[in-house]
């Protein structure tokens, strides 16, 4: 069992500068918990408070109900796996995934089953005689998962683990700190700047930005109804296209185009006729239609889908500019006018950046 | 204390050799090493008459140097459970037993007349004490390499066992 539980947690270094700001979060046991945000957003701060290595300013942690928030990092029975995977040079795969338990003097035979159990658990079998410098990245972080592995802790924490990866082997660890976390049911906290990281692992996502918590939920909620705009923008490759729009009746308007409203969209801007709302729409939610025409910068070919990059209107400002995911192979060059329609749209306040629901 | 029979206890303490180090051979050829530096320290520090300046010294000399370089290439090799460095070891450990009976010796047995006095090369007391020393270099080697060599020996026998499963 390994329930955690943040309470109202704030960091706030020696020069002032605070870096968390009222953070709560409720981890269930077995949780697979991502914390996701751009640099210096907070998210490494929270995890290192959660081990031990930062202290924590304002707040409480709890671990199964029992407070921890003053407890050293070496009584929190939590592993972290770190970015630059802290391996020691000297030693042996072996002698690396074992060093925590011979340290705390476990029986030599007890701890051979766990590291050759964690072993087979990584594919590391034919690796442990060799030294770190000897192995890929990949593997090497799966050495340093493996010396969390064979400590059997509560909980897992990781700390941008696949930062240090070439695009190839970070899919592949990826599916692997999946399939150790399906295997081993571990409460496990995960961060990283990667979105794509953050909705294919995780049970939930923390969105943070400048020390707030932005969203918590489930990969899919994040991506189909972002809180505000922030998230809206950060979750999702290529980033969602944003126009500022004045809502009338039954449609919305920009200097370049007019859409008609849908009843329920109607419904839910009632209160917003006559104001100005930030409309963003998803490149992938753009089809090939009659609503708005895009003259065409650039296209990129994907394979399955092309991105067409353009912009509305006769010149390219940062309200005009348009990303959409097209299916299929196309070809079109700079210059081409589209025709578009959006099938999916989301509201944001402009005043609060929340959106509209 | 522990949750293993003693079938499987024997079982997983050949296994780890195979991940594990031979470090008691290792240190034990470390060790030997060490008190071969207290023999040559204390034979060389003798200084009387001229007695020692012979080829003797010279290539007891050489011997030291030789016998540092071998002992500890041996210590890092029985680390890794190579059985020719073990042999090797061994190999040592009779040289430096047979060691006692050339330059201490000889020197104990030897004396120096100097203006009419008669001195003895080496007395006694540093003559057990160099004894001592080659003596105990030679048990650490002797020791290193049975080790080495049974150690070898089992482990290739079980990765034997191993890949004759694998196969």
């Amino acid at each position: 069992m390994a329930n955690i539980s943040l309470q109202h947690l704030d960091k706030i270094y020696d020069n002032k500068v605070q870096a968390v700001y009222d953070f709560n979060l409720e981890v269930k046991d077995g949780e697979f918990i991502v914390l996701v945000g751009p640099s210096g957003c907070g998210k490494s701060t929270t995890l290192r408070m959660i081990a031990g290595l930062e202290d924590i300013t304002a707040g409480k942690l709890l671990l199964d109900g029992e407070d921890i928030t003053a407890t050293p990092p070496k009584d929190r029975d939590m592993a972290m796996v770190f970015q630059n995977y802290a391996l020691y040079g000297h030693m042996t795969v072996y002698e690396n995934m074992a060093f925590s338990l011979t340290l705390r003097k476990e029986d030599p035979n007890l701890i051979h089953q766990k590291v050759m159990a964690a072993a087979e658990i990584l594919h590391l079998t034919d690796q442990l005689n060799k030294k770190p410098k000897q192995l890929s990245g990949g593997q090497r972080q799966r050495v340093a998962m493996g010396r969390a592995i064979v400590r059997n802790p509560k909980v897992f924490l990781f700390d941008e683990p696949l930062s240090n990866l070439d695009a190839k082997l970070r899919g592949a660890t990826r599916r692997e700190i999946l399939l150790l976390h399906k295997r081993m049911k571990a409460t496990m906290l995960y961060v990283t700047h990667d979105q794509t990281e953050a909705l294919t692992l995780a049970d939930r996502i923390v969105c943070m930005s400048m020390g707030h918590v932005q969203q918590i939920g489930t990969p899919l909620e994040l991506y189909d109804t972002p809180a505000n705009l922030f998230v809206a923008s950060f979750i999702g490759l290529p980033p969602m296209n944003f126009f500022k729009v004045q809502v009338e009746e039954n449609r919305v308007c920009h200097p370049l185009f007019s859409m008609q409203l849908t009843p329920e969209e109607q419904q839910l801007l009632k209160k917003y006729i006559g104001q100005e709302v930030t409309l963003g729409v998803r490149p992938e939610n753009i089809a090939e239609g009659d609503e708005i025409s895009m003259k065409v910068v650039s296209n990129e070919n994907l394979g399955m889908s092309t991105l067409v990059h353009g912009y509305l209107g006769d010149v390219r400002t940062s309200d005009s500019s348009l990303t959409c995911k097209l299916r299929g192979w196309c070809d079109y060059r700079s210059g081409d006018v589209v025709k578009l329609s959006f099938e999916k749209r989301h509201f944001f306040d402009s005043q609060t950046t929340a959106a509209i629901r | 204390m522990t949750q293993f029979s003693p079938e499987e206890q024997k079982l997983i303490r050949l296994d780890r050799m195979r991940y594990t180090k031979n470090v008691l051979s290792s240190r034990l050829a470390l060790l030997a090493i060490v008190f071969d530096v207290l023999y040559f320290v204390s034979i060389y520090s003798s200084d009387v008459g001229s007695w020692y300046y012979t080829l003797l010294i010279g290539a007891s000399i050489v011997y030291n140097l030789l016998f540092m370089l071998m002992a500890f290439l041996s210590s890092e090799g029985v680390k890794s459970y190579r059985i020719g460095y073990a042999w090797l070891l061994m190999a040592l450990g009779i040289g430096q037993i047979v060691r006692i009976f050339i330059l201490p010796m000889q020197a104990w047995h030897a004396e120096v007349t100097i203006s009419k006095v008669t001195y003895p090369i080496m007395e006694t007391p540093q003559f057990t004490y160099v004894v001592i020393c080659l003596s105990l270099s030679a048990v650490c080697c002797l020791v290193a390499g049975i080790i080495g060599v049974i150690r070898s020996r089992t482990l290739n026998a079980y990765t034997a066992t191993l890949s004759e499963k694998a196969a």
